[in-house]
């Protein structure tokens, strides 16, 4: 993933740095968005969801065709209930079913999903890349102290600390937060008490959905739309999840927001090598820790 | 000669003792009894003794050498085996196929003997997914008998055996020790199996030794009785 | 006499290769059947790393591309044979694979299927990246003697001769994997697969023979590769970009990967039907899309399951 941008100013080292820095957080709070959704499904499930990118990009075309119609807000809420939806229906037709089987078996039936969700992208909207712009409401630079810097990255980075905090608040604060941390801990021990885990975990993979498409629509104005764009972001979601800790959200933060910076930050100091730094970092990680950073399970 | 010797095995978890200063010495060709309530730590002793959990304080001694740090593969090679209490086997090999794999990785090729004193005869060939939970149970412990191993770690291995299974096993432990020399330690709480055929008897709790003696005299002992035998006779 | 029927059978199985370039007269056919030969290969090397190890590779395309870049870039200045460099990138690419295979196989579940990703995408990254040495995203071409291994250049880079010669190679590694699965060291495996722990417990090593088999199956994926760009004469990062890798994948799994048989199967299948469906439909990713639901729900193993089933309905359990 490469975030291109130009150079305004005067080459003060700080500015840039603060730059970079901004620019490595927008990436990371979209790839957090997104990977959060990822996270609780396999905090819940164990569940290795490849079409999560699909997800993503469903999103991101129905916010495209609804708001060129009805503006981007518009397309924004109805891409999160739309994915929410499908989400639901995912976990209640795909993941439901095959919950006790070998778990390689879900993981093809997504990949399977994926092939056929960028078929029905293709088929429906072609192959070329489209363009969404980006709201009136945040058009425009702002003005940092030596430089500008576009409103709507710093809208990202909004969302994406929105998404971290009403997640965290939803999970340590509320009723359902709380049986989504106990079943993700211990789903029998939770079934036992009480907690319809089926019920849990179709909200789950909705809200997990719904976040998916949202990061779609919020991240088209920045890095346009193709069927290409589920299977560019898989990877560094996955990674973001694995390295992190299967099932961890704070270690899906952490990851997200390293990941942005070291792609950003690669770019200046190392190009040529840039794109190899996440892979390197997961290998890393893997051979230390084959469970993530902040997991405990496989 | 002494067979199998641990001192000072101590294990816990936070404030939780699962062994504590553990010891135990077990003479070349003896049968020795470990038996206690749920939870005293007979299946972690077992582990440690095995190779299988090496978290624990303490020295393991095979023979006189010192194993402590040895992985499972070399104390099996030095003649240490071990069944389990939860089904360890090969679901997709056939019965002959694991025991062969068993016999080939100590060099030996008692393969044909071991699958006729099991009764594994009528399967041999099935895949070991296809046979009966019984048959499944005489399996894994036969994979740990491939190949004559000098000292036995067995783990409830009467569970899931018929009366008449169990007897058979009994005998065939008694057989192995007394014309072989092979030195077996049992973890059960089949009491008819471990007073048949028990040298001695080491009974654990919280841990920790209880007792340890002749079978009878262990039998007889009232903390024992109050402690375990009282309520499983 | 049982060696002779299993002589018999394999020499019968390698004359198909001829007699398919001989029958078939549409050179897009054969053309297609070759490249679907490569494919086999590759596949066959997926599903034996998936049926020896129990490990699922999402970057096998890695040591499928290796060897052709190796060749490339090596062949220009060589002072050998052109075989010795091309038999050197597939040994050299097996002990890549060995060493990797050292480190990663101690990693089980998602998690090495993860590391493969990595790799095959780190292979990916650093082939477009030093376009100087590798043409970047444009690829980079190979100059091929006129003669290899004793066969003249053009004979291979014919639809019929490359058929030939490369199903022969199909047939001689499936054999070789089907002695090795019913070998100790293929039982010692299956063994570690079912109960890596018991294993232990009976006495055996683990890791050596689990990194051997991951070498083997990298080595069998670069031998496909070097057909492929002996066929092709070009490589570029698509032969190791991880749809790449994806697509071997789910020809193993739609084959079968419980034999050894089931992924060059798939293979075929994957090819024609796309070439069929091509010609009636755009829709061929929904198509594969489904396929492969449909196989991993409720054919696991593949086709070749089905085919060994329709012949033989009383069998079941693990064959090969």
């Amino acid at each position: 993933m490469i975030i291109h941008f130009t150079l305004q100013t005067p080459f003060w080292l700080e500015v840039r740095m603060l730059i970079q820095v901004l620019n490595g957080l927008v990436y990371g709070a979209l790839l957090f968005a997104l990977a959060s959704g990822l996270a609780l499904m396999f905090g819940l499930r164990r569940i290795v969801n490849f079409a999560h990118g699909s997800l993503y990009m469903l999103g991101a075309y129905i916010g495209y065709s609804v708001g060129a119609h009805a503006g981007f807000w518009t397309g924004l809420a109805v891409a999160a209930l739309a994915l929410g939806l499908l989400g639901a229906a995912l976990d209640v037709l795909v993941f439901r079913p095959l919950q006790d089987k070998d778990p390689l078996i879900t993981l093809l039936v997504t990949f399977g999903l994926a092939l056929i969700a960028e078929d029905v992208v293709q088929s429906i909207w072609g192959n070329d890349t489209l363009a969404l712009a980006e709201p009136g409401l945040l058009i425009g630079t702002v003005q940092i102290p030596g430089t500008t810097f576009p409103v709507y990255r710093l809208a990202i980075i909004a969302f994406g600390a929105l998404v971290a905090c009403g997640l965290a608040a939803w999970l340590r604060l509320t009723r359902i937060g709380l049986f989504v941390r106990a079943a993700s801990f211990n789903p029998t021990v939770a079934a036992i008490q009480g907690v319809d885990t089926d019920r849990v975990s179709a909200l789950v993979v909705a809200v997990g959905a719904a976040l998916a498409g949202a990061s779609g629509v919020v991240a088209a104005p920045l890095l346009s739309l193709a069927p290409s764009m589920a299977a560019d972001i898989l990877v560094d979601s996955f990674i973001v999840v694995v390295v992190g800790g299967l099932g961890s959200l704070a270690g899906a933060f952490v990851v997200a927001l390293l990941l942005g910076q070291i792609n950003v930050l690669g770019i200046v100091f190392m190009p040529e090598l840039t794109a190899l730094l996440p892979f390197i970092l997961m290998v890393g990680v893997l051979i230390w820790k084959p469970t993530g950073l902040a997991g405990n399970r496989l | 000669m002494i067979a199998l010797a641990a001192a000072g095995i101590s294990k816990s978890y936070g404030g939780f003792h699962a062994l504590s200063n553990v010891q135990l010495t077990v003479e070349q060709g003896e049968i020795r009894g470990l038996i206690g309530p749920n939870g005293a730590g007979k299946s972690t002793l077992i582990d440690a003794l095995s190779g299988r959990d090496g978290r624990h304080s303490g020295r393991v001694e095979l023979f006189g050498r010192d194993i402590t740090r040895l992985t499972p593969a070399r104390r099996r090679a030095l003649g240490l085996s071990r069944s389990f209490q939860r089904t360890s086997i090969f679901p997709s090999l056939s019965v002959r196929r694991q025991i062969e794999l068993a016999a080939t990785a100590v060099g030996s090729a008692d393969t044909d003997e071991i699958i006729d004193e099991f009764g594994l005869l009528p399967f041999a060939d099935s895949v070991a997914a296809d046979i009966g939970y019984g048959d499944q149970r005489r399996l894994d412990l036969a994979l740990a008998m491939t190949g004559q191993p000098k000292v036995l770690l067995l783990d409830e291995p009467a569970a899931g055996l018929s009366f008449e299974e169990s007897k058979r096993l009994a005998q065939h432990l008694r057989a192995m020790a007394t014309r072989r020399g092979v030195t077996v330690v049992l973890v059960e709480h089949d009491m008819d199996v471990v007073f048949s055929i028990a040298d001695s008897i080491t009974v654990l709790q919280l841990g920790a030794v209880l007792a340890e003696g002749a079978p009878q005299t262990v039998r007889a002992n009232p903390a024992v009785i109050e402690a375990y035998l009282g309520s499983a006779g | 006499m049982r060696n002779i029927r299993f002589f018999a059978a394999v020499l019968a199985l390698c004359a198909i290769g001829p007699l398919m370039a001989t029958l078939i007269t549409s050179p897009l056919m054969l053309s297609l059947l070759a490249q679907a030969t490569f494919a086999a290969i590759f596949a066959v090397g997926v599903g034996f790393l998936i049926r020896q190890n129990g490990m699922v590779s999402f970057g096998h395309a890695a040591f499928y591309g290796l060897p052709g870049y190796m060749i490339g870039m090596l062949l220009p200045g060589a002072s050998m044979p052109a075989e010795v460099v091309i038999i050197g990138a597939v040994v050299l690419t097996g002990i890549l694979g060995f060493a990797i295979g050292l480190v990663i196989v101690r990693v089980h579940g998602i998690a090495f299927g993860m590391l493969t990703l990595a790799i095959g995408q780190g292979l990916y990254v650093a082939v477009t990246r030093v376009r100087g040495i590798t043409g970047g995203h444009d690829g980079m071409n190979l100059r091929l003697p006129r003669e290899l291994f004793g066969l003249p250049l053009k004979f291979l880079q014919q639809p019929q001769g490359m058929l030939i010669v490369s199903w022969l190679v199909l047939m001689l590694i499936l054999v070789s994997i089907w002695l090795f699965s019913r070998s100790h060291w293929g039982r010692l495996t299956e063994g570690i697969r079912d109960n890596e722990e018991r294993i232990r417990f009976l006495g055996y090593a683990t890791l050596l023979p689990r990194a051997l088999v991951f070498a083997a199956s990298t080595v069998v994926a670069a031998i496909g590769g070097v057909m492929f760009v002996i066929y092709n004469t070009f490589i570029s990062p698509d032969a190791v970009h991880w749809t790449a890798s994806g697509s071997a994948l789910i020809m193993a799994i739609l084959g079968g990967a419980g034999s050894t048989w089931g992924p060059a199967l798939g293979a075929f299948v994957y090819f024609l039907l796309k070439h069929a469906a091509g010609s009636y439909t755009t829709h061929w990713l929904s198509i594969i899309g489904v396929a492969l639901i449909l196989v991993s729900v409720a054919f696991p193993n593949g086709l070749a399951g089905l085919v060994v089933r329709w012949f033989n309905p009383a069998r079941r359990g693990a064959a090969s």
